[in-house]
């Protein structure tokens, strides 16, 4: 029995240590079986644990955090030349209109200025966070399956104010609402946003046609083949690389995040303000009344600036 | 009435809404006007009927307009997906994604993933069906086209991996959380099909015969089958001794042999079949199972021919041997006893002279 188990278990040991075990059940038929199972695995994982200190000594501590989940505040000049934001299209496809963000030319690739780059993402950075401040609606459109998450997990930073397209963009979203949202919830909802962000704008051109027609703010990564002027704040930065989206869109979506967490100090800081006041002028009819007599006196007075006309 | 309307107009300033004081500035796209706005005309036009109905209008428009300017701007769409067109649709793909991730994550802290080869071998069958794309249609309230129900199903495919995985492994809480997710795109039909080609068990009757069916070609047959009973063994009678010969040396251990008989539509079998083809194709299945002499058999046997007949009995003959003994299964489902053959006369087709037999050609 021994001498045909051997020839396998050569085999076997090739594969990771965790999935295989001299003494391996043929099956595992009862609870107390699975119940070994884990526990020889666990036991094998601590072990495997504690004799790692015993190998060669790490002296760097440094480990790449992961831009999805866990994106930086700013993006930094390096870790976006790491993510190779800087690597346009070919020079032969370069659009004349992108020479203000072009470095220069190598291998037949333009290379874009990351110099240009860090302010205009600054600029657009605190577009988003004033925008998000005073309630704004923002969509992240990226059209790619890399793309997916990335949208994804921008639109849930920002709560309620954040929305994502991660799939196609239909045509006649904003410029054909009624059909497509339907009156109940047009009349009810918001739906045009106040701002819209594209990671990959070559692909949703019918997005920002609409954005255009419907007067709608728009950021976009612009590639060395695209034409700055279709966006609003261009950010040029290689469009085709998932980890540049990452950093983009993490920094955007913070800064989001940020804006409505001013926001929300701000209201809370008012409501404070407010309920403190009511205690020293307690509502009485009085009070009120006069307070709507004065009202109406406003509205009814002729505003600055403008004379009264007597027909 | 249009008179005074139009002088209200001209006494406001043209960009009232913009440079009132007491208001702050709210952008166009969250307020509650729903028409679009117009642009301002340039330059002295006439004003005729046309041109002032249309100021009218939009003296009334304003009106509405600066009533409502005060109130809050109107909520936000629930859905993140809002803006994909299909809400519902994608937010319970992220929900099914979210589950799955926060699953794998829990059995790999509980070292069941990943799963070696035996283990995966020992898993419980949880054998599935989920909805139809129609159903799922009605429930993500967009048309479910096959490729996105192929992407729904391979998640729902992931997860249901989860769920074996919880239950074998007997983690409840997991398992009923899973549960919950599957059940909803479970179709409602799944025990209904997951039984079908299950077949009922014979059972046998208060005298222990089993009544089964068998079907050939256009006959039919009933056959009921009984084991036959030991009767107490009557003592041999020597032949030698009767007679007074001499005793033979060496007597031949006695074997017991039963013997069983075989009646169909009350004839016995040789009178029945006289070709010893149909005898044999009848007999084929108790010579297999090993049980020839075992039971007695009496059938009712109805259309078709010889061929088709025996070939029926034949089939209700192996179906009745599995009802008395299930260990046989294997052996008369390798010889395909248990199979009704599906071969029928092959209809005559036009411009053939049969089935397949051409008309001779000829060549002018």
């Amino acid at each position: 029995m021994n001498l045909i188990l051997r020839p396998r278990l050569a085999r076997l040991s090739r594969k990771c240590p965790r999935q295989f075990s001299t003494q391996a059940p043929e099956s595992l038929e009862t609870q107390d079986d699975w119940t070994n199972f884990q526990q020889t695995r666990s036991s094998l994982k601590t072990l495997m644990d504690s004799l790692t200190r015993y190998g060669s000594h790490q002296t760097s501590n440094w480990s790449m955090r992961n831009p999805l989940h866990k994106p930086a505040k700013d993006a930094t000049l390096s870790a976006l030349l790491a993510s190779g934001a800087h690597f346009g299209h070919a020079s032969s496809r370069m659009n004349p209109n992108f020479m203000p963000y072009a470095y220069g030319t190598r291998a037949g690739i333009t290379l874009i200025d990351l110099d240009h780059t860090l302010p205009l993402l600054r600029r657009a950075a605190k577009l988003v966070r004033a925008i998000t401040a005073n309630d704004g609606q923002i969509v992240f459109i990226g059209t790619r399956p890399d793309l997916r998450p990335v949208v994804q997990k921008a639109a849930f930073r920002l709560g309620e104010q954040g929305f994502h397209v991660g799939e196609r963009w239909l045509p006649g979203t904003l410029t054909n609402k009624w059909q497509m949202f339907g009156h109940d919830t047009v009349r009810s909802k918001r739906i045009i946003p106040d701002l819209v962000i594209l990671l990959n704008p070559i692909q949703n051109m019918n997005a920002i046609q609409e954005c255009a027609l419907t007067n709608v703010p728009t950021i976009g990564i612009i590639d060395s083949n695209v034409d700055p002027r279709i966006v609003m704040y261009p950010i040029p930065a290689n469009d085709e690389s998932p980890r540049t989206a990452e950093i983009i869109a993490g920094v955007l979506s913070i800064a989001g995040r940020e804006g409505i967490a001013l926001r929300q100090a701000e209201e809370a800081r008012m409501r404070l303000a407010v309920d403190t006041a009511w205690e020293d002028f307690p509502a009485t009819e009085e009070a009120v009344s006069e307070f709507e007599k004065k009202e109406e006196q406003e509205d009814t007075k002729p505003l600055d600036g403008e004379e009264s006309f007597d027909y | 009435m249009l008179r005074s309307q139009v002088f209200a107009v001209l006494r406001r300033p043209l960009f009232y809404r913009f440079v009132s004081t007491t208001r702050s500035f709210i952008p166009p796209s969250q307020l509650n006007h729903v028409g679009e706005s117009r642009p301002r005309r340039s330059g002295v036009q006439e004003l005729d009927a046309a041109l002032m109905q249309e100021i009218a209008d939009e003296v009334e428009a304003e009106e509405e307009d600066l009533d409502e300017i005060d109130e809050k701007p109107k909520p936000h769409p629930e859905s993140p997906s809002f803006y994909t067109g299909r809400a519902s649709y994608y937010d319970n793909l992220i929900e099914l994604q979210n589950a799955i991730s926060s699953t794998r994550g829990t059995l790999k802290r509980l070292h069941l993933l990943p799963l070696p080869e035996f283990a995966r071998k020992s898993l419980i069958p949880m054998p599935t069906v989920w909805k139809t794309p129609r159903e799922m249609t009605v429930d993500f309230e967009t048309t479910i086209t096959i490729s996105r129900y192929r992407k729904v199903i391979a998640l729902l495919n992931e997860l249901n991996e989860y769920l074996r995985i919880a239950t074998t492994a007997g983690y409840e809480e997991i398992a009923d959380k899973i549960s919950g997710i599957v059940t909803i795109f479970e179709s409602g039909k799944k025990d209904a099909i997951l039984t079908r080609g299950i077949r009922k068990p014979i059972e046998l009757d208060r005298c222990g015969r089993s009544y089964t069916s068998g079907r050939r070609k256009t006959s039919t047959a009933r056959v009921w089958m009984i084991p036959v009973k030991e009767s107490p063994q009557e003592e041999d009678v020597d032949v030698e001794e009767v007679f007074g010969l001499p005793q033979s040396q060496s007597k031949a251990p006695a074997v017991n042999v039963s013997v069983s008989t075989i009646l169909i539509n009350n004839f016995p079998i040789v009178e029945y079949f006289p070709q010893p083809v149909d005898r044999e194709r009848l007999v084929r299945p108790l010579k297999i199972a090993g049980v020839l002499g075992k039971y007695n058999i009496f059938t009712l046997v109805r259309g078709g021919g010889t061929t088709g007949q025996s070939g029926a009995i034949a089939h209700g003959i192996a179906k009745g041997i599995f009802a008395h003994e299930p260990e046989t299964g294997t052996v008369l489902r390798k010889a395909k006893l248990l199979r009704r053959d599906p071969r029928m006369v092959e209809r005559k087709k036009t411009g053939l002279a049969k089935a397949r037999k051409a008309y001779t050609w000829v060549k002018r």
